[in-house]
């Protein structure tokens, strides 16, 4: 054939680069779908109750933000594994084994990022006035119905503030995923995990594609998350007829 | 007749205690002290919002909160309405879900007020599809009455519903407060450091000060008490009244208007004949005569009788009696130079342009 055929230059990603995509995408996401109602529940016994031992329930949940992630995924890998306490429940009852599967790369971004979420949520949950709920309350609501009707409705901005935040860490997540999902191309290699490989290898330019990818998914999960944060005030005064 | 609400509670912060032994009779009853005296404390143990240390609060024949009994009913079981002082409506609810809110939470065998009929009561009508947060203080404190009132309490507690409104709509609020109580016959509980206020509406009033509990007595009476009166500040003593616009002097540049039989004549005001207003004459712009003056200025005088002669400080209080009650307040000096005795002719002589305007 007369025709030079382009040389490993692919006009798009290679499919294992697709892969690691997607496999990002897919841990985080579900990262955040299990970390949020764990930072939910955490941040309302923080802001709302009076109970006790808050300095210590603030402190462990807090942990994965000051510690290695390696740390923390190492702490993830002893539960998981079929020693651990978590580990050997799911095999004894469904059989099954977490290690080195995306769902493990899950549960590391979901943990590494429940710090940053708890934060978000105090912040969106402190900032609903508790006498509103003291109104409702009198108005014959009972605390769930109140925190359903009044609390959330007047918070949802900053709790989707807090899932994006936790979405963007999760994208990010190396450390935690690497030791307890293992690095294995197509199957739980993530866009970080696959930079790395890339680096390693000496491959640049396949890792600054992977840079790109990232720079770009980081820069749209946090630009929605400041128009989340900042345009509370504006978006509801433009609601009311001047 | 039974008491509405039995009170006998006690509750302490650090540097504070609040102790009230009280069986408040139906209809309106004031709170009335100077801030820091309790008064909302007190108002949040019988909405549920606070706690009590020891005591009990019985509403209606129903136990809300006992210590010795273990009871502490929580909030959205009292049935008990609140009007926050800083009103606390819904900024992510309209006007009207704002009135349904509580409405739609009772169970259809309690309602006894339908909303539409609150709407029309305080005129509500073309605030409905707003939203809260662009109404004015008086839209929002009169929205703020409609849900309470809306979830058919059989209590409703008002904490200073005055207060952080512009003067020139008070009165209007307090005549919105006496067509509720009117028409819905609920009783109220209503929070105020104003005397004046507490007057005008109240049938009873509970004086406390830094927690403790002065008295309990009928409003105009208090201003007699040498126990009570040091918590009433003399000088904002007015006298506030409904009256009906009758009639227009242009000419003159005055109104007249109707209070039951007596016409006085205000400052002009450009408000239709037939429509209600509450007007203001402070105790102090009050003049007495023991005879009726002949060539005056003033354009009031009215002829009644003394009821009572409260001499506590340095000022005296004159209350006479015409359809309404009056207070005057004037020096001991004129008190002894005019002969004024209780159950003597009196005439009170008002300038029009003491009247003002409440809305």
């Amino acid at each position: 054939m007369g025709v030079i055929p382009p040389a490993r230059e692919p006009p798009v990603l290679t499919s294992a680069e697709l892969h690691a995509l997607r496999l990002s995408l897919q841990a985080a996401s579900l990262g955040v779908l299990l970390g949020f109602p764990v930072a939910f529940g955490v941040a309302w016994l923080l802001v709302k109750t009076q109970m006790r031992g808050k300095l210590a329930l603030e402190i462990l949940v807090s942990f994965p933000l000051a510690l290695p992630p390696v740390i923390t995924g190492y702490a993830l890998l002893l539960l998981l594994s079929r020693e651990g306490m978590v580990g050997r429940f799911l095999n004894w009852a469904f059989g099954i084994d977490l290690l080195f599967t995306w769902i493990a790369a899950a549960l590391a971004a979901g943990l590494v990022s429940l710090p940053l979420m708890v934060r978000a949520i105090e912040v969106a949950l402190a900032g609903v006035d508790p006498r509103l709920e003291k109104a409702a309350r009198s108005l014959g609501a009972g605390p769930i119905r109140s925190l359903l009707t009044v609390t959330l409705p007047l918070a949802y901005r900053g709790m989707a503030a807090a899932a994006l935040l936790g979405f963007a860490r999760g994208l990010g997540e190396f450390g935690a995923t690497i030791v307890v999902a293992g690095n294995v191309p197509g199957l739980t290699q993530t866009l970080p995990l696959a930079v790395f490989t890339d680096l390693q290898a000496g491959d640049d330019s396949a890792a600054l594609r992977l840079v790109a990818i990232s720079v770009v998914l980081a820069a749209i999960s946090l630009t929605i998350h400041h128009v989340l944060i900042h345009r509370r005030g504006s978006l509801r005064r433009q609601w009311t007829p001047s | 007749m039974d008491p509405v609400i039995s009170l006998n509670l006690r509750k302490s912060f650090p540097g504070f205690q609040l102790a009230v032994n009280a069986d408040l009779p139906a209809g309106i009853a004031a709170v009335f002290g100077p801030s820091g005296s309790g008064k909302t404390t007190l108002l949040n143990c019988i909405a549920g919002l606070d706690r009590p240390d020891e005591g009990e609060i019985r509403l209606r024949g129903q136990t809300l909160y006992s210590d010795t009994d273990g009871i502490n009913l929580p909030p959205e079981r009292r049935r008990v309405g609140y009007v926050f002082q800083d009103n606390l409506l819904f900024p992510h609810l309209s006007v009207q879900d704002n009135i349904h809110y509580g409405y739609r939470l009772t169970p259809e065998s309690r309602r006894r007020v339908a909303p539409q009929q609150l709407v029309d009561l305080l005129e509500l009508g073309p605030l409905l599809q707003r939203r809260t947060d662009g109404l004015s203080g008086g839209e929002q404190q009169r929205v703020a009455l409609a849900r309470a009132l809306a979830a058919s309490p059989d209590l409703l507690l008002l904490d200073e519903p005055l207060a952080a409104l512009h003067l020139s709509i008070r009165g209007r609020i307090l005549r919105y407060l006496k067509t509720i109580h009117r028409e819905l016959s609920i009783p109220m509980l209503y929070v105020s450091h104003s005397i004046s206020e507490v007057i005008a509406l109240a049938d009873s009033a509970l004086v406390l000060d830094k927690g403790r509990q002065v008295a309990l007595d009928e409003p105009r009476t208090l201003l007699g008490r040498s126990d009570a009166a040091p918590f009433i500040s003399r000088d904002s003593v007015e006298n506030i009244f409904d009256v009906t616009v009758t009639e227009h002097l242009p000419e003159s540049g005055i109104t007249l208007a109707a209070l039951g039989e007596t016409t006085l004549a205000l400052p002009q005001i450009d408000v239709p004949i037939g429509q209600p207003v509450s007007i203001s004459i402070r105790a102090s712009d009050v003049i007495l005569a023991s005879e009726k003056p002949n060539s005056i200025s003033a354009r009031n005088i009215l002829e009644s009788r003394i009821n009572r002669v409260d001499a506590a400080g340095r000022s005296i209080l004159v209350h006479a009696r015409l359809e309404q009650p009056w207070i005057s307040e004037i020096t001991p000096d004129a008190l002894t130079n005019l002969n004024l005795r209780e159950g003597g002719p009196v005439f009170l002589i008002i300038k029009s342009s003491s009247i003002s305007l409440l809305d």
